[in-house]
Protein backbone atom coordinates (compact mmCIF):
# COMPACT_ATOMS: atom_id res chain seq x y z
CA UNK A 1 0.00 0.00 0.00
CA UNK A 2 1.96 3.00 -1.34
CA UNK A 3 0.67 6.90 -0.45
CA UNK A 4 0.18 9.57 -2.74
CA UNK A 5 1.94 13.41 -3.19
CA UNK A 6 -0.69 15.59 -4.88
CA UNK A 7 1.70 18.31 -5.30
CA UNK A 8 -1.63 20.49 -6.25
CA UNK A 9 -3.27 19.64 -2.99
CA UNK A 10 -0.32 18.76 -0.29
CA UNK A 11 2.21 22.26 -1.54
CA UNK A 12 1.57 24.15 -3.87
CA UNK A 13 -0.96 25.25 -6.85
CA UNK A 14 1.87 27.24 -8.31
CA UNK A 15 5.12 25.59 -7.99
CA UNK A 16 8.27 28.03 -8.16
CA UNK A 17 11.63 28.42 -7.79
CA UNK A 18 14.55 26.55 -7.29
CA UNK A 19 15.65 27.60 -3.80
CA UNK A 20 14.02 29.19 -1.42
CA UNK A 21 15.97 32.74 -1.56
CA UNK A 22 14.39 32.97 -4.97
CA UNK A 23 10.86 33.11 -3.76
CA UNK A 24 7.76 31.77 -2.40
CA UNK A 25 6.94 27.36 -3.28
CA UNK A 26 10.70 26.72 -3.95
CA UNK A 27 11.43 23.33 -4.59
CA UNK A 28 14.19 23.17 -2.18
CA UNK A 29 11.55 24.00 0.38
CA UNK A 30 9.12 21.05 -1.20
CA UNK A 31 11.95 18.43 -0.70
CA UNK A 32 12.89 19.03 2.62
CA UNK A 33 9.39 19.66 3.85
CA UNK A 34 7.10 16.99 2.14
CA UNK A 35 9.66 14.96 -0.71
CA UNK A 36 12.27 14.06 1.12
CA UNK A 37 10.02 12.62 4.31
CA UNK A 38 7.52 10.97 3.01
CA UNK A 39 10.43 9.24 0.54
CA UNK A 40 12.00 7.98 4.20
CA UNK A 41 9.17 6.46 5.33
CA UNK A 42 7.94 5.13 1.98
CA UNK A 43 11.89 3.14 1.78
CA UNK A 44 11.60 2.33 6.06
CA UNK A 45 7.91 0.61 5.04
CA UNK A 46 8.79 -1.10 2.00
CA UNK A 47 5.99 1.06 -0.41
CA UNK A 48 5.77 3.01 -3.28
CA UNK A 49 5.73 7.01 -3.25
CA UNK A 50 3.06 8.46 -6.02
CA UNK A 51 3.53 11.84 -7.30
CA UNK A 52 0.42 12.87 -8.95
CA UNK A 53 1.39 16.66 -10.89
CA UNK A 54 -2.14 16.92 -11.92
CA UNK A 55 -4.14 20.38 -10.95
CA UNK A 56 -1.05 22.35 -9.95
CA UNK A 57 -1.12 25.62 -12.32
CA UNK A 58 2.30 24.35 -14.09
CA UNK A 59 5.71 23.55 -13.23
CA UNK A 60 9.03 25.45 -14.27
CA UNK A 61 11.96 23.13 -15.50
CA UNK A 62 13.60 24.17 -12.43
CA UNK A 63 11.42 23.59 -9.65
CA UNK A 64 11.34 19.86 -11.26
CA UNK A 65 15.04 19.05 -11.42
CA UNK A 66 15.40 20.39 -8.30
CA UNK A 67 13.15 18.70 -6.46
CA UNK A 68 13.49 15.44 -7.92
CA UNK A 69 17.12 15.31 -9.12
CA UNK A 70 17.75 16.65 -5.99
CA UNK A 71 16.26 14.26 -4.28
CA UNK A 72 18.21 11.25 -6.57
CA UNK A 73 21.57 13.19 -5.78
CA UNK A 74 20.79 13.06 -1.87
CA UNK A 75 19.82 9.10 -2.44
CA UNK A 76 20.98 7.66 -5.70
CA UNK A 77 19.33 7.51 -8.59
CA UNK A 78 18.39 4.15 -8.76
CA UNK A 79 16.82 4.30 -5.51
CA UNK A 80 14.73 7.06 -6.00
CA UNK A 81 13.24 5.54 -9.62
CA UNK A 82 12.77 2.15 -7.79
CA UNK A 83 10.77 3.91 -5.38
CA UNK A 84 8.68 7.03 -7.29
CA UNK A 85 5.81 6.48 -9.07
CA UNK A 86 5.10 9.68 -11.34
CA UNK A 87 1.48 10.48 -12.36
CA UNK A 88 0.23 13.10 -15.13
CA UNK A 89 -2.68 12.85 -17.15
CA UNK A 90 -2.96 16.57 -17.62
CA UNK A 91 0.89 16.56 -18.75
CA UNK A 92 1.80 13.53 -19.65
CA UNK A 93 5.35 14.79 -20.95
CA UNK A 94 6.26 15.46 -17.92
CA UNK A 95 6.71 11.97 -16.22
CA UNK A 96 9.45 11.45 -18.88
CA UNK A 97 11.14 14.79 -18.27
CA UNK A 98 11.71 14.02 -14.72
CA UNK A 99 12.92 10.51 -15.13
CA UNK A 100 15.08 12.04 -17.12
CA UNK A 101 16.27 14.90 -14.57
CA UNK A 102 16.59 11.67 -12.22
CA UNK A 103 18.88 10.01 -14.41
CA UNK A 104 20.73 13.12 -14.83
CA UNK A 105 21.46 14.13 -11.29
CA UNK A 106 24.90 14.15 -10.30
CA UNK A 107 25.71 13.93 -6.76
CA UNK B 1 3.28 129.06 -11.47
CA UNK B 2 3.88 125.42 -9.88
CA UNK B 3 6.19 125.20 -7.12
CA UNK B 4 9.68 123.33 -7.59
CA UNK B 5 8.94 120.32 -5.31
CA UNK B 6 12.39 117.69 -5.22
CA UNK B 7 10.39 115.17 -3.71
CA UNK B 8 7.90 115.07 -6.48
CA UNK B 9 10.67 115.34 -8.66
CA UNK B 10 12.71 112.38 -6.76
CA UNK B 11 9.65 110.06 -6.68
CA UNK B 12 9.63 110.72 -10.74
CA UNK B 13 13.13 109.90 -11.39
CA UNK B 14 12.59 106.70 -9.90
CA UNK B 15 9.55 105.65 -11.67
CA UNK B 16 11.18 106.34 -14.30
CA UNK B 17 14.05 104.60 -13.40
CA UNK B 18 11.75 101.42 -12.83
CA UNK B 19 10.57 101.58 -15.90
CA UNK B 20 13.18 101.58 -17.79
CA UNK B 21 14.87 98.83 -15.93
CA UNK B 22 11.43 96.93 -16.80
CA UNK B 23 11.58 97.87 -20.19
CA UNK B 24 15.26 96.26 -20.42
CA UNK B 25 14.49 93.48 -18.57
CA UNK B 26 11.30 92.63 -21.05
CA UNK B 27 13.85 93.16 -23.54
CA UNK B 28 16.36 90.73 -22.15
CA UNK B 29 13.93 88.76 -21.33
CA UNK B 30 12.03 88.25 -24.73
CA UNK B 31 15.71 88.34 -26.66
CA UNK B 32 16.52 85.10 -24.08
CA UNK B 33 13.24 83.46 -25.47
CA UNK B 34 13.89 83.82 -29.10
CA UNK B 35 17.51 82.31 -28.07
CA UNK B 36 15.89 79.54 -26.28
CA UNK B 37 13.40 78.96 -29.03
CA UNK B 38 15.65 79.23 -31.69
CA UNK B 39 17.20 75.44 -29.92
CA UNK B 40 13.59 74.27 -28.61
CA UNK B 41 11.25 72.85 -31.73
CA UNK B 42 7.98 74.64 -31.45
CA UNK B 43 5.66 71.76 -29.81
CA UNK B 44 8.25 70.87 -26.78
CA UNK B 45 8.58 74.52 -25.48
CA UNK B 46 5.72 74.30 -23.30
CA UNK B 47 7.32 71.09 -21.82
CA UNK B 48 10.85 73.10 -21.51
CA UNK B 49 8.27 75.89 -19.61
CA UNK B 50 6.42 73.54 -17.24
CA UNK B 51 9.93 70.92 -16.42
CA UNK B 52 12.90 73.91 -17.10
CA UNK B 53 15.10 70.87 -15.45
CA UNK B 54 14.23 67.99 -17.34
CA UNK B 55 15.80 66.36 -20.40
CA UNK B 56 12.97 65.93 -22.65
CA UNK B 57 13.21 62.68 -24.23
CA UNK B 58 10.65 62.15 -27.54
CA UNK B 59 9.00 58.83 -27.79
CA UNK B 60 8.42 57.99 -31.73
CA UNK B 61 4.80 57.68 -33.18
CA UNK B 62 4.91 53.96 -32.98
CA UNK B 63 6.18 52.03 -29.75
CA UNK B 64 6.40 48.20 -30.08
CA UNK B 65 8.96 45.84 -29.75
CA UNK B 66 7.49 43.73 -31.97
CA UNK B 67 6.55 45.66 -35.01
CA UNK B 68 9.33 48.27 -34.50
CA UNK B 69 12.05 46.91 -32.66
CA UNK B 70 14.84 49.30 -33.81
CA UNK B 71 13.08 52.91 -33.27
CA UNK B 72 11.88 51.81 -29.96
CA UNK B 73 15.00 50.08 -28.31
CA UNK B 74 16.60 53.36 -29.76
CA UNK B 75 14.30 55.37 -27.35
CA UNK B 76 14.90 52.86 -24.56
CA UNK B 77 18.71 53.62 -24.94
CA UNK B 78 17.99 57.15 -25.19
CA UNK B 79 16.08 57.05 -21.81
CA UNK B 80 19.47 54.74 -20.38
CA UNK B 81 21.67 57.28 -21.57
CA UNK B 82 19.91 59.96 -19.50
CA UNK B 83 19.72 57.33 -16.70
CA UNK B 84 23.72 56.71 -16.85
CA UNK B 85 24.33 60.54 -17.00
CA UNK B 86 21.76 61.41 -14.04
CA UNK B 87 19.78 63.79 -15.58
CA UNK B 88 16.14 64.24 -14.57
CA UNK B 89 14.19 62.90 -17.87
CA UNK B 90 10.86 63.82 -19.17
CA UNK B 91 8.80 61.59 -21.64
CA UNK B 92 7.35 63.08 -24.01
CA UNK B 93 4.97 60.47 -25.43
CA UNK B 94 2.28 63.43 -27.30
CA UNK B 95 3.10 62.29 -30.82
CA UNK B 96 2.91 58.82 -29.55
CA UNK B 97 -0.38 56.61 -31.52
CA UNK B 98 0.53 53.11 -30.93
CA UNK B 99 2.01 51.82 -28.03
CA UNK B 100 2.47 47.84 -27.14
CA UNK B 101 1.85 46.92 -23.18
CA UNK B 102 5.83 45.56 -24.07
CA UNK B 103 6.52 49.41 -24.08
CA UNK B 104 4.71 49.92 -20.77
CA UNK B 105 6.44 46.73 -19.00
CA UNK B 106 9.79 48.37 -20.69
CA UNK B 107 8.92 52.15 -19.44
CA UNK B 108 8.07 51.06 -15.73
CA UNK B 109 11.37 49.09 -16.18
CA UNK B 110 13.15 51.91 -16.93
CA UNK B 111 10.94 54.38 -14.63
CA UNK B 112 12.25 52.09 -11.73
CA UNK B 113 15.90 52.41 -12.59
CA UNK B 114 15.14 56.63 -12.22
CA UNK B 115 13.20 56.03 -8.82
CA UNK B 116 15.62 53.43 -7.62
CA UNK B 117 18.11 56.56 -7.73
CA UNK B 118 16.09 59.34 -6.89
CA UNK B 119 16.71 61.09 -10.33
CA UNK B 120 13.34 62.74 -11.38
CA UNK B 121 11.32 60.97 -14.11
CA UNK B 122 8.13 62.26 -15.58
CA UNK B 123 6.67 62.49 -18.52
CA UNK B 124 3.49 63.15 -20.35
CA UNK B 125 0.42 60.76 -22.53
CA UNK B 126 -0.53 60.38 -25.85
CA UNK B 127 -3.02 62.45 -27.46
CA UNK B 128 -4.05 60.18 -29.31
CA UNK B 129 -7.01 58.27 -27.23
CA UNK B 130 -6.37 54.31 -28.10
CA UNK B 131 -2.87 54.87 -26.81
CA UNK B 132 -3.80 56.73 -24.30
CA UNK B 133 -6.62 54.29 -22.98
CA UNK B 134 -3.84 52.19 -22.59
CA UNK B 135 -1.47 53.69 -21.03
CA UNK B 136 -3.96 54.72 -18.14
CA UNK B 137 -5.74 51.03 -17.74
CA UNK B 138 -2.36 49.55 -17.20
CA UNK B 139 -2.36 51.41 -14.09
CA UNK B 140 1.06 52.81 -15.34
CA UNK B 141 0.40 56.54 -14.55
CA UNK B 142 -1.05 55.25 -11.21
CA UNK B 143 2.64 53.56 -10.57
CA UNK B 144 4.31 56.55 -11.60
CA UNK B 145 2.74 58.92 -9.20
CA UNK B 146 1.30 56.85 -6.39
CA UNK B 147 3.50 54.10 -6.44
CA UNK B 148 2.27 50.75 -4.22
CA UNK B 149 4.08 48.56 -1.85
CA UNK B 150 2.62 46.04 -3.66
CA UNK B 151 4.59 42.85 -6.07
CA UNK B 152 2.01 43.88 -8.22
CA UNK B 153 -0.86 45.62 -8.91
CA UNK B 154 -3.85 45.18 -11.18
CA UNK B 155 -5.25 48.17 -13.50
CA UNK B 156 -8.55 48.61 -14.98
CA UNK B 157 -10.14 45.64 -16.58
CA UNK B 158 -7.43 43.45 -15.05
CA UNK B 159 -4.81 44.97 -17.31
CA UNK B 160 -1.84 44.43 -15.03
CA UNK B 161 1.76 45.59 -14.71
CA UNK B 162 4.34 44.04 -12.00
CA UNK B 163 6.45 46.71 -9.80
CA UNK B 164 9.73 45.21 -10.98
CA UNK B 165 10.24 42.24 -8.73
CA UNK B 166 13.55 40.56 -8.64
CA UNK B 167 12.00 37.22 -6.46
CA UNK B 168 10.46 34.53 -8.18
CA UNK B 169 6.84 35.63 -7.96
CA UNK B 170 5.11 31.83 -8.28
CA UNK B 171 1.59 32.78 -6.77
CA UNK B 172 1.10 35.30 -9.45
CA UNK B 173 -0.21 32.93 -12.13
CA UNK B 174 -3.11 32.63 -10.24
CA UNK B 175 -4.89 35.62 -10.72
CA UNK B 176 -3.44 35.17 -14.30
CA UNK B 177 -4.68 32.08 -14.48
CA UNK B 178 -8.12 32.61 -13.60
CA UNK B 179 -8.02 36.07 -15.30
CA UNK B 180 -7.08 34.39 -18.04
CA UNK B 181 -9.65 32.17 -18.33
CA UNK B 182 -12.64 34.33 -17.56
CA UNK B 183 -11.77 36.88 -20.63
CA UNK B 184 -11.26 34.00 -23.09
CA UNK B 185 -13.93 31.37 -21.77
CA UNK B 186 -15.84 33.22 -18.89
CA UNK B 187 -15.38 30.37 -17.03
CA UNK B 188 -12.16 29.43 -14.82
CA UNK B 189 -9.54 27.53 -17.01
CA UNK B 190 -6.34 26.35 -16.57
CA UNK B 191 -3.58 27.09 -19.14
CA UNK B 192 -0.62 25.15 -17.87
CA UNK B 193 1.72 26.84 -20.44
CA UNK B 194 1.27 30.03 -18.73
CA UNK B 195 2.57 29.32 -15.32
CA UNK B 196 5.88 27.32 -17.31
CA UNK B 197 6.47 30.54 -19.10
CA UNK B 198 6.39 32.86 -16.27
CA UNK B 199 8.52 30.61 -14.17
CA UNK B 200 11.43 29.97 -16.81
CA UNK B 201 11.48 33.60 -17.99
CA UNK B 202 11.90 35.02 -13.91
CA UNK B 203 14.28 32.23 -13.13
CA UNK B 204 16.39 33.54 -15.96
CA UNK B 205 16.23 36.97 -14.80
CA UNK B 206 17.40 35.70 -11.22
CA UNK B 207 20.13 33.60 -12.12
CA UNK B 208 21.61 35.02 -15.10
CA UNK B 209 20.29 39.20 -15.36
CA UNK B 210 23.72 39.98 -13.69
CA UNK B 211 26.72 37.91 -14.33
CA UNK B 212 27.72 36.15 -11.01
CA UNK B 213 25.20 37.90 -9.24
CA UNK B 214 21.57 36.14 -8.28
CA UNK B 215 18.41 38.46 -7.81
CA UNK B 216 20.17 41.52 -8.82
CA UNK B 217 17.45 42.74 -11.38
CA UNK B 218 14.29 43.40 -11.37
CA UNK B 219 11.96 42.26 -13.83
CA UNK B 220 8.58 43.40 -15.52
CA UNK B 221 5.30 42.08 -16.54
CA UNK B 222 2.88 43.38 -18.50
CA UNK B 223 -0.83 41.97 -19.34
CA UNK B 224 -3.82 43.26 -21.71
CA UNK B 225 -6.64 41.49 -21.90
CA UNK B 226 -7.66 41.42 -25.33
CA UNK B 227 -11.91 41.19 -24.82
CA UNK B 228 -13.25 41.65 -28.26
CA UNK B 229 -10.68 39.31 -30.03
CA UNK B 230 -10.52 37.29 -26.67
CA UNK B 231 -6.81 37.39 -26.21
CA UNK B 232 -4.52 37.93 -23.70
CA UNK B 233 -1.31 39.47 -24.41
CA UNK B 234 2.03 38.92 -22.34
CA UNK B 235 5.36 41.22 -22.16
CA UNK B 236 8.19 40.05 -20.09
CA UNK B 237 10.94 42.33 -19.68
CA UNK B 238 14.54 42.41 -17.28
CA UNK B 239 17.30 45.14 -17.88
CA UNK B 240 20.32 42.47 -17.55
CA UNK B 241 22.83 42.08 -19.51
CA UNK B 242 20.93 40.18 -22.22
CA UNK B 243 21.56 36.01 -23.22
CA UNK B 244 24.86 36.69 -25.40
CA UNK B 245 26.49 39.29 -22.68
CA UNK B 246 25.56 36.58 -20.39
CA UNK B 247 26.62 33.49 -22.25
CA UNK B 248 30.08 35.31 -23.74
CA UNK B 249 31.05 35.60 -19.57
CA UNK B 250 30.30 32.26 -18.28
CA UNK B 251 33.37 30.96 -16.49
CA UNK B 252 35.89 28.48 -16.90
CA UNK B 253 34.12 25.98 -14.52
CA UNK B 254 30.49 26.46 -16.34
CA UNK B 255 29.12 23.86 -18.68
CA UNK B 256 28.55 26.67 -20.68
CA UNK B 257 32.24 28.03 -21.20
CA UNK B 258 33.33 28.86 -24.21
CA UNK B 259 29.82 28.03 -26.20
CA UNK B 260 30.25 31.01 -28.75
CA UNK B 261 33.48 29.33 -30.06
CA UNK B 262 32.30 25.38 -30.09
CA UNK B 263 29.39 26.93 -32.32
CA UNK B 264 31.25 29.13 -34.33
CA UNK B 265 31.76 26.62 -37.25
CA UNK B 266 27.25 26.63 -37.27
CA UNK B 267 26.84 30.44 -37.60
CA UNK B 268 27.51 31.18 -40.92
CA UNK B 269 27.12 34.93 -41.04
CA UNK B 270 27.97 35.35 -37.28
CA UNK B 271 25.10 37.08 -36.04
CA UNK B 272 23.35 37.19 -32.87
CA UNK B 273 20.17 36.04 -34.31
CA UNK B 274 21.96 32.90 -35.64
CA UNK B 275 22.90 31.87 -32.29
CA UNK B 276 19.35 33.04 -30.50
CA UNK B 277 18.14 30.41 -32.84
CA UNK B 278 20.61 27.86 -32.07
CA UNK B 279 19.71 28.31 -28.36
CA UNK B 280 15.71 28.38 -29.07
CA UNK B 281 15.93 24.92 -30.94
CA UNK B 282 17.85 23.38 -27.96
CA UNK B 283 20.98 23.03 -29.76
CA UNK B 284 23.58 25.10 -28.09
CA UNK B 285 22.41 23.19 -24.66
CA UNK B 286 23.29 20.21 -26.76
CA UNK B 287 26.75 21.69 -27.34
CA UNK B 288 27.18 22.37 -24.23
CA UNK B 289 26.05 19.42 -21.90
CA UNK B 290 26.59 16.69 -24.81
CA UNK B 291 23.17 15.37 -23.74
CA UNK B 292 20.03 15.14 -25.36
CA UNK B 293 18.08 18.79 -25.23
CA UNK B 294 15.32 18.84 -21.74
CA UNK B 295 14.04 21.91 -22.36
CA UNK B 296 15.24 24.03 -19.61
CA UNK B 297 15.10 27.73 -19.44
CA UNK B 298 14.44 29.95 -23.23
CA UNK B 299 14.20 26.96 -25.21
CA UNK B 300 11.51 25.22 -22.57
CA UNK B 301 9.57 28.46 -23.89
CA UNK B 302 9.72 27.46 -27.46
CA UNK B 303 8.47 23.85 -26.41
CA UNK B 304 5.88 25.70 -24.90
CA UNK B 305 4.60 27.08 -28.28
CA UNK B 306 5.24 24.14 -30.17
CA UNK B 307 2.35 22.50 -27.38
CA UNK B 308 0.38 25.02 -28.47
CA UNK B 309 -0.34 26.17 -25.08
CA UNK B 310 0.98 29.53 -26.39
CA UNK B 311 0.96 31.87 -29.36
CA UNK B 312 2.94 34.44 -30.95
CA UNK B 313 6.14 34.36 -29.15
CA UNK B 314 8.50 37.23 -29.41
CA UNK B 315 11.84 37.00 -27.85
CA UNK B 316 14.35 40.28 -28.29
CA UNK B 317 17.54 40.39 -26.53
CA UNK B 318 20.78 42.37 -27.21
CA UNK B 319 21.37 42.65 -31.10
CA UNK B 320 18.68 39.55 -31.37
CA UNK B 321 15.24 39.62 -33.23
CA UNK B 322 12.42 36.02 -33.32
CA UNK B 323 9.67 35.96 -34.16
CA UNK B 324 9.21 32.09 -33.38
CA UNK B 325 5.85 31.71 -34.34
CA UNK B 326 7.01 32.73 -37.78
CA UNK B 327 10.49 31.39 -37.52
CA UNK B 328 11.70 34.83 -38.35
CA UNK B 329 15.02 35.54 -36.92
CA UNK B 330 16.95 39.01 -37.31
CA UNK B 331 19.94 41.13 -36.73
CA UNK B 332 18.85 44.53 -34.94
CA UNK B 333 20.56 47.77 -35.84
CA UNK B 334 20.76 48.76 -31.96
CA UNK B 335 21.72 47.14 -29.28
CA UNK B 336 18.88 46.27 -26.59
CA UNK B 337 20.61 45.40 -22.95
CA UNK B 338 18.56 42.87 -21.50
CA UNK B 339 15.84 40.41 -22.87
CA UNK B 340 11.82 40.95 -24.01
CA UNK B 341 10.01 38.44 -24.39
CA UNK B 342 6.05 38.24 -25.07
CA UNK B 343 3.67 35.81 -26.48
CA UNK B 344 -0.37 36.07 -26.11
CA UNK B 345 -3.14 32.97 -25.34
CA UNK B 346 -6.24 32.91 -26.93
CA UNK B 347 -8.84 29.95 -27.38
CA UNK B 348 -7.05 27.80 -29.58
CA UNK B 349 -4.70 27.49 -27.27
CA UNK B 350 -4.42 23.94 -25.14
CA UNK B 351 -6.70 24.45 -22.16
CA UNK B 352 -8.53 22.29 -19.28
CA UNK B 353 -11.41 23.16 -16.67
CA UNK B 354 -10.68 24.27 -13.42
CA UNK B 355 -11.23 21.63 -11.40
CA UNK B 356 -12.08 22.85 -7.60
Amino acid sequence: MGRIIKIARDFSLTPGSRYKDEGNFSAEEFREDILTPEYCEAVKNGYKLTIDFDGALGYGTSWLEASFGGLARKYGVQDVLNVLIFVSTEEPYLIEDVINYIKNAKG
Amino acid sequence: MRRFDKRRVNRKRKRDQKLWIRRIDSKVRRKARRLRNDVIPKDERRIHYTNPHYEICRAPEQLSFVHHPDETIGFLNSLEHLFSKKKKTFVDLSQTYFIDIGVIAALLSVMNLFKAKGIGFNGNSPKYFAARKLLYDSGFFKELFNPSENEFEFGEKNQLHTQGSKKVIAELSEPLTIQTGYTIFNEKRIFKGLHRVLMELQMNTNNHAVIGVKGAKPWCLSVRHDFEMKKVHFSFVDYGVGIFESLYNKPESNKWFNIMNRVSERIIHGKQYEVLKLLLDGELHRTATGKSYRGKGLPGIKEVQIRNQINNLHVITNKAYADVANDSYKELKNHFSGTFVSWDIGSSNSNILWAE
